[in-house]
């Protein structure tokens, strides 16, 4: 493989890797999204679509508050994902903080818990009587809740932080973890106050990780739909995502795409803003070949405040809302969360006198069966995804194509951005039917995996990228000029030192995979539903205990995901201590 | 490739030489070529197909029913990538959504008509055609019966446009749920009633505003203009209207089938019927085919269960849907004794095709208040 492309001379074998990856991005997440925006080229329906949209009677509603208010989420998420997630990475990783496993443990659930779950946790907090049915825990203390406080921007920004903060505090982690401890040990020994290593040092390195971990907290931010349909809606604030769900809910599918479109665009100018900071500075290699130990800062009398603090995020972010779900998946009714328990909506038989003869989820055969498909896709899902992802950082830090590399870094965070539901539609235009002597997917299981393949990896790539471009070119230069093989290089030097920062990103797409509803809702395959659309279906028909139990399921499996990728990364470290 | 094309060919061919004599084929001369397709699959956007299910196979053993349960909006998407993707996904579409269904499906011939032969004379002849209705649904004005024990507190529907109501009118955002939609739609269709009944409210006639065309989207610019409140789910606004305990409980739209739920969730829903001119609307649930439906009779056999038996409350195939709130089609099922007689119903029949001509205008002029 490695003689015939060394003998095709250097352009193909400096390129290759980028030209590759090039391709496939192109058919996993270009070709699908031409064929919407193709959608909505057509002369007739597509040009007044198109015209709605942006300079109609209708544009201001349709497209110019709804994308304002989407901004303002954006970057307000981002911000405080960047600022909360980064100050638990650094307490954790850097500090003598007590109790730092932990800590660590919790800071990645909040992301397992369905943004709908954290919403609704909020509303039984904060909810006031605008939606009737008594209002929330606040109020009935007394206290009266204004409306912004209860619906609208706000709350729907404090709870996408409490959702994605976890995604800014894995990726900064990762990275803080690699820091040099040399440097930081000379900077100390030379007398660098803690603020100037902070600064100096560390905060320069952990920038890739930090405009990483900002990009995919705004991406999710901007394209969430649970959060503002939940806390917006009451007080008719729009979103773009909201906007764009309701186009294809009632029919209007062309306005619907040209949302899809538009938000990309909003979102790739900004994220190519970001990919720009990253491609420009080089001077992020730190990890060099010697296992230099993180030194921790002490924290002396600030220990036990920002411990408390620590735990205070945490508890409210995780605990709280899983206490919340599991109570409403125990509660016979939505009213009275804490009173008349019953087991049945877990383990009950059928029995027609109660919740209209549902049986509880463990006597329902699907849910074995989703059980299994849901795992197996999310493991194969989270492989494939990041073993693309991080052959495409290599890519574009190791072999920089004008045009090209750009394209391949834009291409790959494009899914990030596009509403599952548009994607998923996106790949039924495509793939649904046979191409040339290719069979039609629709309805296979290889179609839902590719989809959520091409849905993963924006974090994929983002995880890999961070880790990457910190890992030295030196090394991989000297291995390249003593004759070893592209392979050789990747498996030998690449891997190993990306590990931390791959075991992050499998995690990160596991966990999604099993989450999704948006992608999974159009494509699943019929004979076996994975948990998710198990929870939905039962949702959509009001069986909300039985949906928070299939949810509190998913949760389940992700924590012990975490966890052990928490023993696996632990293991690691002694062996470099 | 030929050896799987020639089969499927053969099939497409026999199918349709054999959908005429199908449809006019009794259940006992269907029966034995639906033994031989052994299953038959079934779309359908409700839960309570689990139990069809679980009936349909006890009435008709060796016969595998397959049911998948999905929103209206997800398996019109889905029949329509099934069609372009050549794959005959279900053989029965039992769907609400009529004017998107009508236009969307019928006319693509994406669904097709089938009345069962037996139940025929049974149904009036809207319900038969473009597609047969199994029952009907609603989304009409409730209101808390705990807080109201006298009754609905909105006797005429422009009260809900009054400063008593103001911020206390809740409903699902009509541009992200199509029968919410379909609501307003209905309001402008029948905008002479909603002049009427103006004039009987405040006493004088309505003067439109600018940009408005008409009774009915005057009513909705109001609504707006009240503060009505939007929520994303129906359950929400039943939640809203009906917990139990509030001293000024909101007001707003949602099912009337959904009073079913009063006591596993605590709730005091009750419908307003004594309202003018109206208090919302009632729609169809269609059953059809699929044109190419890999099992064509049994797919027959299984439309014909749904209908119910000749019991006077429909039987076993029908007593999932034998509720206070929904609608039988057929006459000679008795109605539910807990529910307003459809005759007494106050709430408006949809007309699918109508509906579907204006839709898309009143979304956007909601779109246009918000």
């Amino acid at each position: 493989m490695t003689i015939p492309l060394r003998r095709l001379g250097s352009p193909l074998a400096r390129h290759g890797l980028t030209i590759a990856m090039a391709v496939i991005l192109i058919a996993l997440v270009a070709a699908p999204l031409v064929t919407i925006l193709i959608q909505t080229l057509q002369p007739a329906s597509g040009a007044a679509a198109w015209m709605d949209v942006l300079t109609g009677r209708l544009s201001q509603n349709l497209f110019w508050r709804p994308t304002a208010n989407t901004m303002i989420i954006g970057l307000g998420v981002a911000a405080g994902c960047v600022l909360l997630g980064g100050f638990l990475a650094w307490l954790v990783v850097m500090t003598d903080i007590p109790g730092r496993p932990a800590v660590a443990f919790m800071a990645t659930l909040p992301f397992m818990i369905p943004s709908f779950a954290t919403a609704l946790a909020w509303g039984s907090v904060f909810r006031n009587g605008r939606v009737g049915g008594g209002g929330g825990l606040l109020e009935g203390l007394g206290f009266s809740v204004p409306d912004w406080l209860s619906w609208g921007m706000v709350p729907t920004i404090i709870v996408l932080i409490a959702h994605y903060y976890a995604l800014a505090f894995t990726v900064i982690a990762a990275a803080l973890a690699t820091v040099n401890g040399d440097l930081v040990e000379a900077a100390q020994m030379t007398g660098a106050s803690r603020k100037r290593i902070l600064l100096g040092i560390v905060l320069p390195v952990v920038a890739p990780a930090i405009i990483a971990g900002g990009s995919l907290a705004f991406a999710g931010a901007v394209s969430n739909f649970a959060a503002p349909a939940l806390l917006g809606l009451p007080v008719r604030m729009q979103t773009l995502s909201t906007r764009l769900f309701g186009m294809i809910e009632i029919g209007q599918t062309e306005r619907g795409y040209v949302l899809a479109i538009l938000l990309i665009t909003i979102s790739a100018v900004f994220l190519g803003f970001g990919n720009r900071i990253l491609n420009s500075r080089r001077s992020f290699a730190t990890i060099s070949g010697k296992g230099a130990r993180p030194r921790r800062f002490s924290l002396g009398g600030a220990r036990l405040p920002l411990a408390i603090l620590a735990w205070a995020i945490c508890i409210l972010t995780t605990i709280l809302p899983i206490l919340l779900l599991l109570a409403a998946s125990l509660a016979p009714s939505s009213l009275s969360l804490f009173s008349g328990w019953s087991l049945h909506y877990w383990i009950g038989h059928s029995d027609p006198a109660f919740a209209r003869g549902q049986p509880g989820i463990f006597h329902n055969p699907q849910l074995i069966s989703a059980l299994t498909t849901t795992v197996m896709l999310g493991a194969i899902v989270a492989v494939a995804a990041n073993l693309l992802g991080i052959l495409i950082a290599v890519a574009l830090t190791r072999q920089k194509v004008p045009v090209l590399s750009n394209l391949v870094s834009q291409m790959s965070f494009l899914p990030m951005l596009l509403p599952g539901i548009a994607f998923a539609a996106a790949y039924i235009a495509l793939y649904g039917a046979p191409i040339g002597p290719l069979p039609a997917l629709y309805g296979t299981k290889l179609l839902l995996a590719l989809a959520l393949t091409a849905a993963m990896l924006p974090f994929a790539v983002q995880t890999g990228r961070a880790t990457v471009a910190q890992i030295s070119g030196d090394i991989d230069e000297a291995a390249r000029m003593t004759g070893a093989g592209f392979f050789r290089r990747l498996g030998a030097i690449t891997l190993p030192l990306a590990i931390r920062g791959l075991a992050a990103g499998l995690l990160i797409s596991f966990v999604n995979v099993i989450g999704d509803l948006a992608i999974t809702i159009l494509l699943y395959t019929p004979t076996s539903p994975m948990l998710a659309v198990l929870s939905y279906s039962y949702a959509s028909d009001g069986f909300h205990q039985f949906a928070n139990a299939v949810t509190l399921v998913i949760l389940v499996i992700s924590m012990l995901a975490t966890g052990a990728a928490t023993l696996l990364h632990g293991r690691r470290r002694q062996n470099f201590a | 490739m030929y050896k799987i094309l020639a089969p499927l060919c053969a099939l497409a061919l026999a199918t349709t030489a054999h959908a005429q004599d199908l449809d006019s084929q009794s259940t006992a001369e269907l029966l034995p070529q639906a033994q031989k397709e052994a299953k038959v699959t079934v779309y359908a956007f409700t839960s309570r197909i689990g139990r069809v299910e679980k009936a349909f196979e006890t009435a008709y053993p060796g016969i595998d029913m397959v049911t998948f349960d999905m929103s209206s909006t997800e398996q019109i998407a889905r029949i329509k990538s099934e069609a372009a993707a050549g794959v005959a996904g279900a053989d029965v579409i039992y769907i609400s959504d009529a004017p998107v269904v009508l236009t969307e499906l019928l006319s693509q011939d994406l669904v097709a008509p089938y009345v069962p032969p037996r139940v025929a004379g049974d149904l009036p002849e809207h319900f038969k055609s473009p597609l047969l209705a199994q029952r009907l649904s609603t989304k009409v004005l409730m209101y808390n019966e705990e807080a109201h024990p006298d009754g609905s507190p909105v006797k005429n529907i422009w009260a809900l446009t009054t400063p008593a109501w103001k911020g206390r009118v809740i409903m699902v955002d009509p541009l992200q749920r199509g029968d919410y939609l379909d609501l307003m739609t209905e309001l402008v269709l029948k905008s002479d009633d909603m002049a009427k009944a103006y004039e009987a409210t405040f006493g004088k006639p309505i003067k439109l505003g600018a940009g408005v065309e008409n009774a009915g989207e005057q009513f909705i610019a109001d609504l707006f203009a009240n503060d009505l409140v939007l929520v994303g789910s129906t359950d929400d606004v039943n939640k809203a209207i009906g917990a139990k305990g509030q001293q000024n409980p909101p007001i707003g739209f949602t099912s009337y089938s959904d009073r079913r739920d009063n006591e596993d969730e605590g709730w005091a829903l009750q419908v307003a019927n004594d309202v003018e001119p109206s208090n919302g609307i009632v729609f169809p649930a269609f059953l059809a085919l699929n044109p190419k439906a890999a099992n064509p009779a049994a797919a027959r056999l299984a439309i014909d269960f749904m209908m119910g038996d000749e019991s006077e409350t429909g039987g076993d195939g029908f007593k999932p849907f034998y509720v206070a709130g929904d609608w039988p089609t057929r006459t000679d099922i008795a109605p539910h004794p807990d529910a307003v007689p459809l005759a007494d119903f106050k709430g408006w029949q949809i007309d699918p095709a109508k509906t579907a001509k204006i839709r898309a205008e009143v979304a956007d002029f909601i779109l246009a208040l918000q």
